[in-house]
């Protein structure tokens, strides 16, 4: 299992290395317990900033799915599932996924292309 | 006689630098071809070729000219400069040639998950301290028992011999230990930072263990050097000979000459061994961030050392401020032995 990152893309590091693990702690790839690089190694290797990463390790710390520890490194740890009623988070989302679609449209995908990628995406969801 | 078995010794050198340079282009990274990221079937191509041959060519005529200086003139200072030069202009020259030729190098980074164990220094932190500890018992003795050394020590010696020597006094036996331990450390610091201080190039699939050998190779290295370094000490301290600094100087030679060989083999970072990335990736360094494709200056890149782009092994990123501290700490020996040592 690979974490891609592309550092030529428009969208910034900090936001690839953050959606990237997320896809892989939700798909269950990245289990509790796994190390991840830590924070100066993986800053290292991508050739960016320490602090891009460590902020990227502590937005998914905050989200419950990482713990920091000096000596451990960085590791997955058994996440508490969230409140999903909260009406501000879904709000959230929702609003995420407009921008996301909106991007995809202002750089030439047809309304049916999205759909049809967004119905993949959600058949996905419901067989999971 | 002994002038001339230095220029002998010299031309030897000349002879031995230009070989190792004629060889280099071949066994750097297959998409890197004078220091600029190319495709890798570049360097096959009839302009590659030129380049490369014309690059062969200044470099022995350098060489030759030089060899006739250090032999003919018996001139051997300027013969290294002729040679010094020769090697820059041959480089440089064939770096600008291949300049129009360059490409971009991949964005796309792919790191292996989970992250695997952190690579570790050979055996425990007592194990890189041992020479500084001997130095140090060394130095305790050594003026413990000033009666027993002899009224002046060397510190250093030539082709034929001791040549320069220092009054047995408690600080001067300080400094010589001082200075000796100071290389030491500057081994481990160097093995260090080859593990922790520099970037992976491959960071996922099957090149990552052929990097990661090349690099246990080169730490291996600087700590089997590390623990040759206190010879000289113990050589003047217990009054051991010219004979045995010989026996030493071959040693060291011998086993800095059997790891280059081994990571001359392996190319630079492993790269000859491992699979065609198919695309250009270079050394995850932008080209416009070398100068003459020898120095590194990136002040963007976090890493403190990265992979030398004409050579083996690495070198500095002059554009971290880090990397003037490190550069400080390697001249801080050279400087202490000028000071203390006079």
């Amino acid at each position: 299992m690979t974490l891609r990152i592309d550092l030529g893309s428009s969208v910034p590091v900090y936001r690839q290395i953050v959606d990237g693990l997320r896809i892989l702690l939700v798909n269950g790839e990245l289990k509790a317990g796994d190390s991840l690089p830590a924070v100066r190694r993986l800053a290292l290797d991508l050739g960016v900033h320490f602090n891009t990463v460590a902020e990227a390790y502590r937005t998914l710390a905050a989200e419950g799915w990482l713990e920091t520890a000096r000596r451990a490194g960085t590791q997955v740890v058994a996440r508490t599932p969230q409140n999903p009623s909260d009406p501000a988070a879904a709000e959230s989302f929702q609003r995420r996924l407009l921008e996301l679609v909106a991007e995809w449209q202002s750089r030439g995908l047809a309304g049916g292309q999205v759909a049809r990628e967004l119905r993949r995406v959600a058949e996905g969801l419901e067989r999971s | 006689m002994q002038a001339q078995s230095y220029t002998v010794w010299f031309a030897v050198l000349i002879a031995a630098i230009t070989a190792i340079c004629q060889i280099i282009p071949g066994r750097t990274r297959p998409d890197l071809f004078f220091a600029v990221t190319v495709e890798p079937a570049f360097r096959r191509t009839p302009e590659g070729l030129r380049i490369l041959a014309r690059y062969r060519m200044i470099l022995w005529v350098s060489a030759a000219v030089a060899i006739a200086l250090a032999i003919l003139a018996a001139m051997p200072l300027a013969a290294m400069l002729v040679e010094a030069c020769g090697l820059i202009g041959a480089l440089v020259d064939a770096h600008r040639r291949t300049l129009p030729h360059a490409v971009s190098p991949s964005p796309i980074r792919e790191i292996d998950l989970p992250a695997a164990a952190p690579e570790q220094m050979p055996g425990w932190p007592v194990v890189q301290a041992l020479p500084v500890v001997f130095l140090a018992a060394l130095g305790a003795w050594a003026i413990r028992h000033m009666d027993r050394l002899p009224q002046r020590v060397p510190i250093h010696w030539g082709l034929h011999g001791a040549d320069r020597w220092v009054e047995a006094a408690p600080r001067k036996i300080v400094a010589l230990v001082g200075v000796h331990a100071m290389l030491c450390l500057m081994m481990v610091a160097m093995a260090w930072g080859v593990l922790h201080w520099s970037r992976r190039i491959a960071a996922s699939g099957p090149a990552v263990l052929g990097e990661r050998r090349f690099r246990q190779r080169l730490v291996w290295m600087l700590i089997v050097v590390e623990y040759l370094m206190p010879f000289p000490a113990a050589a003047a301290l217990l009054g051991l000979g010219s004979r045995s600094i010989t026996i030493w100087g071959a040693a060291l030679t011998a086993a800095v000459v059997i790891f280059l060989i081994a990571l001359v083999r392996a190319g630079q970072g492993g790269s000859l061994n491992a699979p065609d990335p198919g695309v250009p990736v270079g050394d995850r360094t932008p080209d416009s961030c070398w100068k003459w494709g020898l120095f590194y200056i990136n002040p963007a890149d976090p890493s403190i050392l990265v992979e030398k782009r004409f050579g083996i092994g690495y070198t500095l990123n002059l554009g971290n401020r880090w990397a003037w501290v490190m550069l400080a700490l390697v001249l801080l020996p050279a400087a202490f032995g000028l000071i203390f040592l006079r």
